[in-house]
């Protein structure tokens, strides 16, 4: 690259213009400063290019170093990890607008351009966003193609035209790398974009944070099965299990889970399922009661949840086979384990805990207890609202024998809360229930608003059991789900105007957005999730193995075959002698060959004219037409003959084609028996 | 030692170019003339693609896969891209005219693309200005190449090297051809006395001074002709756009004047031969008739720009190898 010489104008156009459609995508996660910052660095650039203004001193210039620095601090709270560095990145790509004197700076701004791009990748692996960021490749490309051509051109068109082509012709090796390339493992841990904003179950669960998740359309997972789906009230997703209360929330007891996992019986009934989620910088994933997978990126946990060993920091797929009807650590349990799955905080809820003295007293039998308990949630006016009345200190009590109006988690809590207090061992499932059928697919989605916690029980030779309180309260939330649960209420989405899930009602819009939901599962499937098992598995189907010397070997022939078809295709030597009117010529000349007509050997083109009007009578305005123009520019005054006159020429002959027979008709008047005209016409 | 060796390499060099690439008037450039390689820009972005593999893998992105995967593929597709805007072009050497050593000597060159449009072609040679053009698609383009002179006799030119970065700047395709130009540069002109003339003494100064500035009575104007002296060139008419005319002088009836090697002094040939040089140019431009002897060969006393140039010629081969 040499370093001398200006930026074109061309160019610099070009260049802006991929800043602006690269910025873009990042604009919504950043303050409002920065497209302002982006809007006074355009127009600081147009003015140095205008010769109205200098370029920044060197003060100035470290000035604006330390302010970005600055106001990346300020937004991200710090300067390292991966949001921070994106940021400060796209500032620099900003300035650097104002530092660009010669073509190598220009390529380095392409350059970070590239990379600014990739780096959108990791807030949003959406189709729209891959559709979009295809458009802005194709600017940068056009930006790089501004930059080698000539000074004096200016035909943006053209550099698009130019760039446009050769990504297209890049896609076949793009598709034989895509595949086949083996996706490594990560080479050192790395933290997710945005990871702890993400909307989303948690670790821990106070009053309302499920309520608050319930309010979300996001999507949470999608799960197809291998044979019918289950009914919708069968569904109970576990992510985790809660086991600590510190009198306010429940979280996950670190020592249990880290208990080496039971053994499972795998003789009974099973559901086979594939789960495909988003990335959600956590471990757990999502699975139905007693499940085993082969999937080696996954473990069995104690609690018979499964969990990822690395952070899904992208989207993971996965298979899972379910023993539904599975004991569950049927066995007794250990001292510890018992002492700490009752433990509760030394006070608090005083009435909570009597009233669970007073059960203990009713029912000796845990079995019988549990059932009291689900029958008071049953019989007493309680209420399932996705706006509870705010809880106090003791907020076990006051939901109990108060307000009693809550969402999930309340009842949940209350219910592990007296079940602990009545010295039967008890815990909280965290996780989503039913979910929402694609009939036309057969898969379930599951939204955030499927968030859904629920209680399970240990009980001596039965393990442990899973008991729903709100069942007992709202059974047409398990049934059909919140939005029928909520209904009376008409709490269900109701800050989310734009989301498609609130309007299932209108069923064209529901088809149609279901139909789109299908087009980002199979995305999620066969695009993002294409690593590993999924990789592997496309490998056995196709090729028989997954044996990478075989795989390899496919891989280059396939990469070397389309190579060198291109590169024959590209690199085929072109006769392309003579003039664009020698080129004309011979065309003719191939055509009239069919009608057993030839020009004679150093025969001019009137000589042949003449020759033709009388073998051809009919076409003779063409003939005449297309005649004088060949012979108007083979004798014109220029050498090469300019665009409009090649035109004009291929024009003419066009004409020509169009009127004069395809074949030799049976009778031709105007041949002779076989061969070229000869000396008969040639008196003519 | 390390010159030593450079050199025999840059001749080895020259040899294989030499058998490679054969000096015509006329090339083509075609696969075995045209050689390509990843430029420092197209090293960088391997680099840059080497940073988003890594962020792929370590992300286990997809899509950022995705993205490295098609700049790869697009470097892949660029190599002949760029190598297809070199390929198929014809120079044709259109001559030059000769100079005085120390000139640029202009070289005429047509670029013809039997097919597609080529962009963005750099012409140059080490030592001059790079010139970079467009060629239109199944047409030609003209243009004119400078090359410094620094010694009189026949210059050939070194390889000229025609390079191409187009369209992404990732590789670059060159050749070096050898045209044939053949031009011949004279001596580069001294300024000096004119001899005393030898059937006439004592002349005086001013007289002498009058001839070299070669000021006379002005007649009128006529077209410019090559090889027309530049002092002579009506300069105020071509501003005004009426095209490059020379001013006439009168002649006056003068003696011939006989120049002769011998006449010079000085140690140094290539001095002497330039003042000779020198000679010839102020009595052309004062129209006074003379004659070279040099050496065994004698020019008889004559004017005009035909004798002008058999004298320059004969001085700029003098005591070269092959002068003819």
């Amino acid at each position: 690259m040499s370093a001398a010489g200006l930026i074109p104008r061309n160019s610099l156009a070009w260049l802006l213009t991929a800043q602006v459609v690269v910025l873009l995508p990042h604009l919504p996660r950043l303050p409002w400063w920065v497209a302002l910052l982006w809007v006074g660095c355009a127009l600081w650039r147009v003015q140095i290019q205008r010769m109205r203004w200098h370029s920044p001193g060197i003060l100035l210039k470290s000035a604006a170093l330390v302010a970005i620095l600055l106001g990346v601090f300020l937004t991200q709270g710090t300067l390292l990890g991966l949001d921070a560095t994106v940021m400060f990145l796209l500032l620099l790509f900003m300035l650097k607008l104002l530092e660009m004197h010669n073509p190598r700076d220009a390529l380095v701004v392409v350059y970070l351009g590239f990379f600014i791009l990739a780096t959108a990748f990791l807030f949003d692996q959406g189709i729209p966003l891959t559709l979009y960021q295809c458009g802005s490749l194709l600017v940068l490309v056009a930006a790089l193609v501004g930059l080698q051509q000539s000074a004096g051109r200016n035909d943006p068109a053209r550099a698009l035209r130019i760039g446009g082509v050769m990504l297209l012709q890049a896609i076949p090796l793009l598709l034989v790398l895509f595949i086949f390339f083996p996706r490594l493992e990560p080479l050192w841990s790395v933290n997710m974009p945005g990871g702890s904003s993400k909307t989303g179950l948690s670790d821990t669960m106070s009053p309302a944070d499920i309520a608050n998740l319930a309010r979300s359309p996001e999507l949470a997972f999608r799960a197809s099965f291998d044979g019918e789906i289950p009914p919708l009230s069968t569904l109970y997703w576990r992510a985790l299990t809660l086991s600590r209360f510190d009198g306010r929330s429940w979280s996950q007891d670190r020592l249990l889970n880290n208990l080496p996992a039971l053994p499972l019986d795998t003789s009974g009934e099973s559901v086979e399922y594939r789960v495909v989620a988003g990335a959600s910088g956590q471990h757990w994933v999502y699975s139905l009661r007693g499940a085993t997978t082969d999937n080696p990126a996954l473990r069995r946990m104690h609690d018979f949840n499964l969990q990822s060993i690395a952070p899904l920091n992208s989207t993971f797929g996965y298979r899972a086979r379910s023993y539904v009807n599975v004991q569950m650590q049927a066995e007794p349990l250990s001292k510890l384990e018992r002492a700490r799955q009752l433990e509760l905080p030394q006070q608090g809820d005083p009435r909570a805990r009597e009233w669970a003295q007073a059960l203990r007293e009713q029912h000796p039998d845990d079995g019988d207890l549990v059932q009291a308990v689900l029958g008071y949630f049953n019989q007493q006016p309680f209420f399932y609202t996705l706006k509870p009345t705010p809880l106090g200190e003791h907020s076990n009590d006051e939901f109990l024998f108060d307000t009693r109006r809550g969402f999930c988690e309340h009842y949940a809590g209350a219910m592990t809360f007296v079940l602990r207090a009545a010295g039967i061992p008890s815990r909280i499932v965290a996780g989503y229930q039913g979910g929402e059928v694609n009939e036309q697919r057969g898969y379930v989605l599951v939204h955030q608003f499927d968030a859904h916690v629920w209680v399970e029980v240990w009980l001596a030779g039965r393990g442990w059991v899973p008991v729903d309180p709100t069942f007992q309260v709202a059974p047409e939330r398990i049934e059909q789900g919140l939005e029928e649960a909520v209904r009376g209420e008409g709490s269900f989405l109701e800050d989310s105007y734009l989301s498609g899930s609130r309007y299932r009602g209108v069923t064209w819009l529901n088809d149609a957005r279901l139909a789109w939901d299908n087009v980002n599962y199979q995305w999620q499937l066969r695009v993002l999730n294409f690593k590993g098992e999924e990789q592997m598995g496309l490998f056995r189907r196709w090729l028989g193995t997954a044996d990478w010397q075989r795989v390899g070997m496919v891989v280059l022939g396939l990469a070397g075959g389309i190579m060198l078809l291109q590169a024959m295709w590209w690199l085929r030597p072109r006769r392309m002698n003579g003039s664009a009117q020698q080129r004309v010529w011979k065309r003719l000349d191939q055509r009239l060959a069919r009608l057993r007509l030839q020009a004679l050997p150093g025969e001019g083109p009137r000589a042949w004219q003449q020759r033709l009007q009388v073998a051809l009578p009919a076409q003779r305005s063409a003939i005449d037409s297309f005649f004088d123009e060949f012979v108007r520019q083979s004798y014109a005054a220029t050498d090469s003959a300019s665009k409009a006159d090649q035109q004009q020429l291929q024009q003419a002959l066009r004409a020509l084609f169009k009127v004069i027979p395809r074949k030799r008709p049976a009778s031709a008047s105007y041949l002779l028996q076989d061969g070229p005209l000869s000396s008969r016409d040639k008196s003519l | 030692m390390s010159n030593g060796l450079r050199a025999r390499g840059r001749a080895l060099h020259q040899r294989w170019l030499k058998r490679r690439i054969p000096p015509a008037q006329q090339i083509s450039l075609d696969h075995r003339r045209i050689f390509i390689l990843p430029s420092r820009a197209g090293l960088g972005f391997l680099f840059l693609l080497a940073i988003l593999l890594i962020g792929a893998i370590n992300y286990e992105n997809s899509l950022v896969y995705g993205l490295t995967f098609l700049l790869l593929s697009l470097f892949w597709v660029t190599l002949h891209h760029s190598y297809r805007n070199l390929a198929g072009i014809s120079l044709r050497a259109t001559g030059g005219r000769p100079v005085f050593a120390g000139e640029q000597v202009p070289l005429g060159l047509v670029l013809l693309s039997p097919t597609r449009e080529r962009q963005a072609l750099k012409l140059r040679w080490p030592q001059s200005v790079p010139q970079q053009l467009d060629v239109p698609g199944d047409g030609e383009v003209a243009s004119t190449l400078y090359y410094p002179t620094t010694r009189r006799g026949w210059l050939q030119p070194e390889r000229l090297r025609i390079e191409t970065r187009f369209p992404l700047g990732w590789f670059v395709a060159w050749s070096l051809l050898d045209l044939n130009w053949r031009v011949l540069v004279y001596p580069r002109p001294v300024k000096a006395p004119l001899p005393v003339h030898r059937s006439g003494e004592g002349q005086d100064e001013a007289q002498q001074i009058q001839l070299i500035e070669g000021v006379d009575d002005f007649q009128g104007l006529r077209h410019y002709r090559p090889g027309d002296s530049r002092r002579r060139l009506d300069w105020r008419a071509y501003s005004r756009g009426q095209g490059l005319h020379s001013k006439i002088f009168a002649e006056p009836q003068q003696q011939s004047q006989w120049l002769d090697l011998e006449q010079t002094q000085g140690a140094d040939l290539e001095q002497r031969l330039g003042m000779l040089t020198g000679w010839i140019l102020a009595l052309e431009a004062a129209g006074r008739p003379y004659g070279l002897a040099l050496g065994g060969s004698r020019l008889q006393p004559a004017l005009g720009e035909a004798h002008r140039d058999a004298c320059l010629r004969a001085l700029a081969l003098h005591g070269l190898e092959g002068s003819g």
